[in-house]
């Protein structure tokens, strides 16, 4: 792990400011989350902090009664979204009574192969060079068809701007060498950023020591193509304590195009049969046609 | 940096920047908000972990942000589609007789393709930038080469009508825009079947192997049922008849295959039963089967070439209608995406 810090005055977590570096050939070299849903204390400093650098419009201030999740989801302008889910049914570790309070940092997961930049029409979203999936909001014409085509329903469009907005991966950080706002706020090292590789390496040595610990139930979530083949791995992956519907992340998401051809094909049937109709419909019909 | 910026931010703009990657994202000022749903409060126990959890009941896929332009649309785009297919094809048959009915072909699908043009942009959140649709050729993104096909559709069966029965080269000219402007429409027609399947809509999903046929067997129907308000007189009657009757029978086949293939994942199938998209759905089928039946009425019957348009024509839109509003309560309900994709092999 490289731990060369950037801004060595402010960050004292090494493995958020693993960025600087990057490989030999000069490229950043791709850039992801592992989020580790077993240190989420649930406190939101992502969401604060997200808003707060990305200056982000607030989605009015609701009471929703889940628990002390008071952003419901992500959306065109919420980037991160902290989940808290009360079970009764303890975790596997504990011994304190028939309940557990789950709670996750959800975002834009930058899927290796991306629903929303392959549906985007106008090349609006692009893939950085960071390998984060980014929405360009002065060519976003705001045709909508990308939040039909999010497996997660992350990417949404803003009624009042007219465009689709999602989390950037902190692209004006990263540029600048910096880790993105959420996990350099978290306080727990929930969220960790750095070099997508050097993450699901870590990821999965957590998972083996939290096995060894007895908690039986932590899986890796989108960690990479074998892991979830639909989307080809997420850049930004997580680690849970059960299904991921409980969190409210699809089980096995699949990109759109994955299925594509299904579509292509059947069409190619309807306009060979319309052609066949309509070439047949004036081939029978006399030269005085029928009716009069 | 403007004013309009700090709205809903908090942010003075005079101490601070507002250079944030979200800071052009407009914002009304609270007050503003006429319609602003307060979000509805969860007001049962905490779900027990059973065998099908959701989050709260919370959608997991967002909704369609598409409003009733994109359905009305589907109908006129493929329309028009169609009827620039029908067109090409009465092309093919030698001599003049049918020059009148050619042409009104294309007059469908010049008007059905520019006003479906206007939805369009139209539904766009910017529609200013419409031209940006243009700015790349991405086969991965069907509204991509939807609009590339719309954009020749127009100009096309124009090309074709201006120098009809000329001989020489603007004559030829003229000819192969009208086979052109055939071909396009076919795609035009089909396009929007593969538009919606290529989504995370479970409902679309599991009707992508049959819902550009039925969108296509419904553009030859809608415009058969144009063609028959607007032409009169000689052998394209006979046609449109054929095709038309040929389109309706194909919207009710096809559906009834669409309405098999989602119900597999009974979950996936429900918004064709239930709800405004299972009461549209519903009578989609009925008005189709009515204009099947007013149309092969025996007997002469005054005006029954227009009812059974009318009636075709509104069978076409409460079922493209229904397509749009069914894959809205699709996206709405977790539980179709879970048990769809609890249930891949």
């Amino acid at each position: 792990m490289s731990t060369v810090p950037v801004d060595a005055k402010s960050d004292m977590r090494p493995q958020s400011v693993s960025i600087a570096p990057g490989p030999p050939d000069g490229k950043p070299g791709k850039k992801g989350f592992f989020t580790d849903t077993t240190l989420c204390i649930g406190c939101k400093a992502c969401e604060v902090a997200c808003k707060q650098w990305n200056q982000l419009p607030d989605d009015g201030f609701n009471f929703t009664g889940m628990s002390y999740d008071n952003t419901v989801a992500l959306g065109a302008s919420t980037w991160r979204h902290v989940a808290f889910i009360e079970r009764p049914v303890p975790l596997s570790t504990q011994d304190a009574g028939a309940f557990s309070w789950l709670m996750s940092s959800d975002v834009c997961k930058h899927c290796a192969r991306a629903g929303c930049l392959e549906s985007c029409p106008t090349g609006a979203i692009v893939r950085t060079e960071f390998d984060s999936v980014y929405v360009q909001p002065d060519v976003c014409n705001g045709c909508g068809y990308c939040v039909m085509a999010c497996p997660f329903g992350v990417i949404d469009r803003r009624e009042e701007d007219g465009r689709a907005w999602k989390c950037t991966l902190c692209y004006d950080r990263l540029k600048e060498n910096m880790t993105p706002a959420c996990a350099k706020h978290c306080p727990t090292e929930s969220i960790q950023f750095g070099d997508l590789d050097e993450l699901q390496q870590r990821a999965r040595e957590r998972v083996t020591h939290l096995h060894d610990a007895g908690m039986s139930e932590a899986y890796l979530y989108g960690v990479d193509a074998a892991n979830q083949p639909g989307t080809e791995g997420l850049n930004a992956f997580f680690l849970l304590l059960d299904k991921p519907e409980v969190y409210n992340l699809p089980p096995d998401p699949v990109v759109p195009t994955h299925h594509g051809a299904d579509a292509w094909k059947s069409m190619a049937k309807a306009a060979l049969g319309l052609a066949a109709v309509a070439i047949g419909a004036v081939l029978f019909t006399p030269r005085k046609g029928l009716h009069q | 940096m403007s004013e309009a910026a700090s709205v809903a931010r908090y942010i003075d703009p005079t101490i601070g920047t507002l250079e944030g990657e979200g800071a052009q994202q407009r914002a009304l000022k609270p007050e503003e908000h006429v319609n602003r749903e307060a979000s509805r409060v969860w007001t049962e126990l905490p779900e027990p972990s059973e065998d099908e959890p959701t989050y709260y009941n919370r959608p997991v896929l967002k909704e369609s942000v598409w409003t009733w332009d994109i359905p009305a649309y589907y109908y006129l785009g493929g329309a028009a589609g169609a009827a620039l297919t029908l067109g090409a094809a009465t092309q093919l048959r030698p001599g003049h007789d049918l020059d009148q009915f050619v042409r009104h072909c294309h007059w469908v699908g010049i008007i059905g393709s520019t006003a479906g043009a206007g939805l369009l942009i139209h539904d766009l959140g910017r529609p200013s930038r419409f031209l940006n649709m243009m700015r790349v050729f991405r086969p991965t993104s069907p509204m991509n080469l939807g609009s590339w096909v719309l954009a020749w559709a127009a100009p096309t069966a124009i090309t074709a009508g201006l120098w009809v029965r000329r001989g020489g080269a603007l004559g030829y000219i003229s000819e192969s825009a009208g086979y052109a402007s055939g071909a396009i429409g076919l795609t035009l027609a089909t396009y929007t079947g593969v538009l919606v399947s290529n989504t995370a809509v479970p409902l679309y999903i599991e009707a992508r192997r049959i819902m550009p046929v039925l969108f296509g067997a419904s553009a030859l129907a809608s415009a058969a049922a144009l063609l028959d308000m607007v032409h009169e007189g000689d052998a394209g009657c006979t046609i449109t008849h054929i095709a038309g009757a040929v389109g309706r029978v194909g919207e009710l086949v096809a559906g009834k295959a669409l309405e098999a293939q989602v119900s597999r994942v009974p979950r996936v199938g429900r918004p064709l039963k239930e709800g405004v998209s299972g009461a549209l759905w519903l009578s989609s089928k009925l008005l189709t089967v009515a204009s099947l039946a007013v149309s092969f009425w025996p007997g002469k019957v005054k005006q029954k070439r227009r009812m059974a348009a009318g009636l075709a024509t509104a069978g076409s839109l409460a079922l493209r209608f229904a397509v749009h509003y069914a894959g809205k309560a699709s996206a709405r309900d977790p539980r179709a995406t879970f048990e769809l994709q609890r249930n891949r092999v």
